[in-house]
């Protein structure tokens, strides 16, 4: 029976790399049914702001901690990583180790207890706080930017994979799934958005894993692996993360480890995980302070991890594939590029019924990312731009009503924004460009914020000006000239995950500079104003009363330890 | 039940932020656990592809390795964990 037949006509375009069988049609449209039922399902019980903002603040460390990691588990990690592990080998994992852990493990330990105490709703929340309208209005406006943009990159993502593996009209996959999340994030709001973030970790991890665990079983293990690799593709390290890294001749990524120490590992990791508001808001949901330190490190053990399901498919495609793949504008008709190498493996190994799990891992991830910037960003704009700058003093019920609509306009927003992404050759590239413009400044604002009671509202907002025009300016110059990267990265090939890492790495040493020049200047704030906002001036709850294995600090130290141990391992 | 929108206690002058954070003080709502959502998932989908691998004995895929039969155990996996999720948090079990 051709199962194409059962596809509806307005789905078809071309032909895709498999067709989906009854059963695999049957396990996607489950999906669907599941996560919509779930938004009508939770509607009666979003019925204030706070409920519809931030989850009624009633999450459990575990929910909001797989809620978490399942926000950032978007389209660009599955797919775009996958490809970045093709072309770059497990240099691509520093993204999850190096380049996640410790900022995670900083969030849960030392912010978290500065966002929970000061009770705000979002990140611009607390920098209104701190620093006042000003900073937090251009610390909104960005991020809304940003997330809109974020979720183009999501849809588009999307629609690309559907278009590849199923040949399903590119639009069509992207109106039915932003819709469906439209739906039932406006329905259910935080609730809905966190309840399906669960299932789809759930369906992500066992969606995805098989293919690496086939795949290992066809290489021979990892040692089989790695020898195949070094077939396929003589001369080059594919399977090192530090050793390639004492210079930036001697990797494909053309970087050296201190731009991923202190370019990825402490400006660019920390700015998106302690400051992003998509992930940091289902920590605020947490029922309280230790849930919500809690919250984070569970979600670092299983970002740990995610290397397995991400990474080595890629690794492995350059193990396995019996032909290679080609960057998207060298990659001619018949070849395959490196954004492809995640569906060519599932459909290797994914058969009937797997397969059809394996591509509702995919859509799970594509919405949950997108759902996430759809959530944070309703909630930021009603509470940092609406209320603020428009309407004051309205009733809950009226910005409640604010946030559902405002989810459905994000929603048709971020449609028209997937248009423009494809302007950009690699999708990784062009996220990252966008971390770097606002998320490490940001990141330099809050911290200086948090760690130094001098700084004062004005150093705030020059300082975060300063350092989104910084990491802008870097972008224009280099795209402009890009004999120019050596000014700024020290070396001439480096590729534009590299250049990314020194853009932010220099947008936020300006904010430093800026803040602390400007602190120099200006007037500070009276103590009384900054309590539960700033170290030394907070009081943080002690947890001595509790048993070691109940504590944050002793989970995060197991969890830095294991990290440790993998960087040696891989090293 | 209409709540102050969070961020604006500061509103007119000095604040003082209170550390009574061990304490959630507001309602919680009696919803059925995100858990059961998941077991009913994953139990649909491990007899859909529990079944679906049966079939391949009859129809082998096109796929490598395909002789491991993996939708047999995958699906079994999927309803071993899907059936412990749902007999666990089940609507009204105490």
């Amino acid at each position: 029976m051709n199962p194409s037949i059962l596809a509806p006509a307005m789905l078809a375009e071309s032909g895709g790399m498999v067709s989906l069988h009854p059963v695999d049609l049957a396990i996607v449209t489950v999906y669907f049914v599941m996560v919509l039922g779930i938004g009508f399902y939770l509607k009666k019980y979003t019925k204030s702001g706070e409920d519809f903002f931030l989850a009624g603040r009633e999450m459990t460390a575990w929910v909001a901690g797989l809620a978490f990691i399942s926000a950032n588990l978007g389209s660009l990690e599955l797919m775009g990583w996958a490809a970045n592990a093709y072309q770059y080998g497990i240099l691509a994992a520093h993204w999850y180790w190096v380049g996640a852990i410790p900022a995670m493990l900083f969030l849960g330990i030392v912010m978290i207890p500065f966002y929970y105490i000061s009770k705000t709703h979002s990140v611009p929340g607390y920098l209104e706080l701190r620093y006042g309208h000003a900073t937090s209005g251009l610390s909104a406006i960005t991020f809304a930017v940003m997330t809109i943009l974020m979720s183009g990159v999501n849809m588009y993502a999307m629609a690309v994979v559907m278009q590849v593996i199923l040949g399903w009209n590119i639009h069509f996959s992207i109106w039915v799934s932003s819709l469906t999340v439209g739906v039932y994030v406006a329905l259910g709001g935080l609730y809905s958005a966190i309840f399906n973030e669960v299932v789809q970790f759930f369906l992500i991890w066992l969606g995805a894993l098989l293919v690496p665990i086939l795949g290992l079983v066809e290489a021979g293990g990892w040692s089989g692996m790695v020898a195949r690799i070094k077939e396929n593709f003589p001369g080059e390290d594919f399977t090192h993360m530090w050793g390639p890294m004492l210079h930036p001749s001697q990797n494909p990524m053309g970087v050296q480890w201190v731009a991923i120490v202190f370019g990825l590992g402490a400006v660019l990791s920390m700015g998106y995980w302690t400051t992003d508001f998509l992930v940091v808001q289902r920590v605020l949901a947490a029922k309280d302070i230790r849930a919500a330190k809690t919250a984070p490190i569970i979600g670092a053990f299983f970002k740990m991890a995610v290397p397995f399901i991400v990474i080595l498919p890629g690794l492995l495609g350059l193990a396995v594939l019996p032909f290679h793949l080609y960057p998207a504008n060298v990659a001619t008709a018949g070849q395959h590029d490196y954004n492809q190498v995640l569906p060519l493996m599932m459909a290797r190994y994914l058969g009937p019924g797997l397969l059809g799990l394996g591509i509702t891992a995919l859509i799970a991830g594509f919405m949950s990312g997108m759902a996430g910037n759809v959530s944070a960003f309703a909630t930021v704009w009603t509470y940092d731009l609406y209320r603020p700058f428009m309407k004051k003093n309205a009733t809950d019920a009226h910005y409640l009503v604010m946030g559902r609509w405002c989810t459905i306009i994000g929603v048709i927003v971020s449609i028209s924004a997937a248009y423009i992404v494809n302007r950009f050759g690699s999708l990784m590239d062009y996220v990252q460009a966008l971390f770097s413009f606002f998320i490490a400044p940001l990141f330099g604002t809050v911290i200086i914020g948090m760690l130094w009671k001098r700084a004062t509202k004005a150093a705030g907002f020059w300082g975060l000006l300063a350092g989104i025009s910084t990491a802008i300016g870097i972008f224009v110059i280099i795209r402009e000239h890009p004999s120019s990267v050596a000014w700024f990265c020290f070396y001439a090939g480096a590729k534009p995950l590299a250049q990314q890492m020194w853009q932010a790495l220099w947008a936020f040493v300006m904010v430093v500079a800026v803040s602390v020049i400007v602190t120099a200047a200006t007037e500070p704030r009276p103590e009384g104003e900054l309590r539960g906002l700033v170290m030394g001036l907070t009081e943080v709850p002690s947890e001595g009363h509790l048993p070691l294995v109940q504590r944050p600090i002793f989970w995060a130290g197991i969890c830095f330890g294991i990290f440790l141990v993998l960087q040696w391992i891989f090293r | 039940m209409e709540t102050e929108p969070r961020g604006d206690r500061n509103r007119g002058g000095g604040r003082q932020v209170v550390a009574d954070v061990e304490e959630p003080a507001h309602r919680e709502h009696h919803i059925i656990p995100v858990w059961f959502f998941i077991g009913v998932q994953l139990l649909i989908y491990g007899i859909l592809i529990f079944f679906s691998g049966l079939s391949e004995f009859s129809h082998p895929p096109d796929t490598v390795l395909s002789n491991l039969h993996a939708p047999i155990w995958w699906g079994a996996l999927l309803v071993a964990i899907g059936g412990i999720y749902v007999y666990l948090f089940r609507p009204g079990r105490k």
